[in-house]
């Protein structure tokens, strides 16, 4: 359900980007989403498709991209990827369910996983929330991108 | 771009946000943040003391998760009152962080929350000049509630709150709680010292002043903050909430 607060997220941040740059028509917008999330792709992007009517998005395709963090224990120094801490993920969904607290808030990530080579939670994540990475517009007929 | 501080700012939008803070720790901020919120109306408290959570243990909501909906975190519903906390989100887990972190955590966490038709946002914020008063003074333009005790190394710690604040362009409010005990026949005790160094502090920074009783009793309200209706809660509905709306 917390897809549908993710999808007003990316539609008000977009709308006040085209509003202010004078864009009447986004084609396309680029969001990374970190794995760990796992938000539901379907849902989000019902979600939008829902919401994003009477607005420069009307007629937007939402494309997500789900980003592997590459995590470092600034207690040991260790880097450590997403499956090396697979195991306390899993636990963690087993615990609390659909929602989950990385699933809401992914830069909880230090609260709840630990490095596993120290058992420090001193660790810092690449990607720790939701970013816009792209937005294609329809401009005289071409399509542009926005970084 | 950022997603979650555009989220957050529209839901503040039109709504009056007061920050209750102190940059001393263990002076009531949590007590007064919630008597304050119970008196207003149409209000919701959102914990921004991401380490600690007080607000759960004052209201009796330990263990509680939020329902999440469309609309977002659904806030836990005291009467008229909604909280949001993390301790909604994480349960009874310690939450460690590294600073950044729990500035997002902060701004995911008022960018989430459904605010609904809420006519006041009271924040509790944690002790101290950290990332949570950066992360509020990106999101709204917050009315400040300081707090304080009458003790001298209180008022001296908190003044580098208000001298922010004054370097901010803010005129916070100066609450002292714990000001006096009433013991009767018109006696006052004052355990924890006079009201001057508090005065002074206020006169420097052209704040107004709230004094604030010590009730014994409110500690056999801790787990349900929302059924006590004595003296404190009395002050702040007279003295606090006119200054607020």
């Amino acid at each position: 359900m917390h897809e549908w607060s993710v999808a007003e997220a990316v539609i008000r941040t977009v709308v006040n980007w085209a509003n202010e740059n004078h864009v009447t028509q986004v084609k396309k917008v680029k969001v990374g989403i970190p794995s760990f999330s796992f938000l539901d792709v379907e849902i989000l992007k019902e979600a939008f498709d829902t919401m994003k009517s009477d607005s420069p998005l009307g007629k937007a395709e939402l494309e997500v991209v789900f980003k592997d963090p590459t995590f470092k224990c600034r207690n040991c120094g260790l880097t450590f990827s997403l499956k090396d801490v697979r195991d306390q993920l899993e636990s963690l969904k087993g615990e609390f369910g659909e929602e989950y607290p990385l699933h809401l808030m992914p830069a909880l990530a230090p609260s709840f996983l630990k490095c596993p080579k120290c058992g420090s939670h001193d660790i810092v994540a690449e990607t720790q929330d939701i970013t816009i990475d792209g937005i294609e517009v329809e401009e005289s007929g071409t399509a542009q991108t926005v970084g | 771009m950022e997603p979650l501080r555009q989220l957050a700012k529209e839901k503040l939008r039109g709504k009056k946000a007061i920050a209750v803070m102190s940059a001393k720790g263990g002076v009531g901020k949590s007590l007064v943040s919630a008597l304050l919120a119970l008196s207003l109306r149409g209000a919701v408290l959102v914990d921004l003391d991401v380490h600690t959570m007080a607000t759960t243990k004052l209201f009796g909501l330990e263990g509680k998760l939020h329902e999440v909906t469309k609309k977002g975190i659904e806030p836990f519903k005291l009467g008229e009152l909604g909280v949001v906390s993390l301790g909604g989100i994480v349960k009874d887990k310690y939450v460690v962080l590294p600073g950044g972190n729990a500035g997002e955590v902060m701004e995911s966490l008022v960018a989430y929350a459904n605010l609904g038709d809420a006519n006041y946002v009271v924040f509790d914020l944690p002790p101290g000049l950290g990332d949570e008063v950066l992360t509020l003074e990106r999101l709204t333009d917050f009315f400040p509630v300081v707090v304080t005790t009458p003790s001298a190394v209180s008022v001296k710690v908190v003044e580098y709150v208000m001298r922010y604040l004054n370097e901010r362009g803010k005129r916070p409010l100066l609450v002292v709680n714990m000001a006096y005990m009433d013991c009767g026949d018109g006696k006052v005790a004052r355990p924890f010292g006079d009201l001057k160094n508090a005065e002074d502090l206020a006169k420097r920074y052209n704040a107004p002043v709230v004094e604030l009783p010590i009730d014994p009793s409110l500690e056999s309200y801790i787990g349900k903050i929302h059924e006590y209706d004595g003296v404190v809660k009395g002050k702040v509905k007279k003295e606090l909430v006119p200054y607020l709306t």
